[in-house]
């Protein structure tokens, strides 16, 4: 059976689209499927280093692409977490030495040899973004609760839907207490914006910094609450569809049983 | 909670209300947002259709797409020469 090709994708930049990727790409290997995580950020390559890959870097997308080696010599192999690869991006290459047609074809043979090709899209909706796109079964928008990522998240949702993909959402980087102080746009609000389907939902969590200082997958943490999301996310992309989304919460659950008994949440 | 409490008493806003308003306004402006190249190809497609009935003044037209906060819409506005009677 082929594989699915998943895009992961913003338009803004700085939003978490490695970090998500990375942990759903990590967590779809926890769950024993072989994943490939391919960086399309071509120039400016990144996903190596947030997973600690860094050295071991011989070949990459644009070699693939061009044929000047297989997909096996390029695909770097996690030695923490099993059937997990990583195919780099090029740090000397442009956006442009890559064609759409050449990189479907590419996909498609991933598809082949992994069960889950998730490509990690690079900012913005140019070449790169393209042909980040132009194989992928499946789409996840990922943003922020701000307004900024918000918009640009809109306009993806737009493309994609035009490339007859029906994206899904990862809200990231919630921030529980201040969503309850009215300081930030609550998931619900912007599904209402966006009128999407969501995917999953992210806090705003510390340790994902750390975990990308030291290269170690963030789903590997049993206390990252970011991580663990993460996991459910790849869970309900594996199949398990009816897991429900837990909403970020700042409260400690004690407390929250009490306030619900009191109907002092709404 | 208390903040909430804390706004309903004070009359204050949520600055994510202000936030959310915000930006279905600038989404559906977005998508109202039409570029040169399709108005000016929208313009030769009127100006051909009308042509065959009517003789305009091709140099004083104008295609425009008119805002308001309720609705948009397009606008071509173009002086009639005369009529073109079409020979039986």
């Amino acid at each position: 059976m082929e594989g699915k090709v998943i895009v992961i994708t913003s338009g803004k930049g700085g939003v978490g689209k490695t970090t998500a990727t990375s942990s759903i790409g990590a967590a779809l290997a926890l769950e024993g499927k072989r994943v490939a995580i391919v960086d399309m950020d071509i120039g400016l390559r990144n996903l190596d280093v947030v997973m600690g890959l860094e050295n071991r870097i011989v070949f990459n997308i644009v070699d693939v692409v061009q044929g000047k080696c297989k997909i096996s010599q390029a695909a770097i192999r996690d030695r923490r977490i099993p059937n997990l690869f990583l195919i780099p991006a090029s740090q000397s290459d442009n956006k442009d030495v890559l064609t759409t047609s050449s990189v479907e074809r590419v996909a498609n043979q991933l598809r082949k040899e992994f069960d889950y090709v998730i490509m990690d899209s690079p900012a913005g909706i140019e070449k790169g973004f393209e042909n980040s796109i132009v194989g992928a079964n499946e789409a996840l928008v990922i943003c922020t609760p701000d307004v900024s990522a918000v918009r640009d998240a809109d306009r993806v949702i737009g493309i994609l839907y035009s490339r007859s993909l029906t994206p899904k959402l990862i809200v990231n980087r919630i921030e529980p207490a201040r969503v309850e102080r009215g300081e930030m746009l609550s998931h619900e609000d912007v599904l209402e914006v966006l009128s999407i389907e969501l995917a999953g939902l992210v806090p705003l969590d510390e340790r994902v910094l750390i975990s990308s200082n030291t290269g170690t997958p963030l789903v590997l943490q049993n206390d990252s609450k970011a991580g663990q999301a993460f996991k459910r996310i790849a869970r309900r992309l594996n199949g398990e569809a009816d897991l429900p989304i837990e909403v970020p919460n700042h409260r400690s659950s004690m407390w929250r049983k009490i306030s619900k008994t009191f109907g002092f949440k709404k | 909670m208390l903040s909430r409490l804390l706004r309903k008493f004070t009359g204050q806003k949520a600055s994510k209300d202000t936030a959310k308003k915000r930006l279905q306004f600038s989404l559906i402006y977005d998508k109202l947002e039409v570029n040169d190249t399709t108005l000016t190809d929208l313009q030769k497609d009127i100006v051909a259709v009308i042509s065959k009935y009517f003789e305009i003044d091709k140099d004083s037209l104008e295609l425009k797409v008119k805002r308001d906060d309720e609705v948009s819409a397009l606008v071509f506005n173009t002086p009639i020469l005369h009529v073109k009677r079409k020979s039986a």
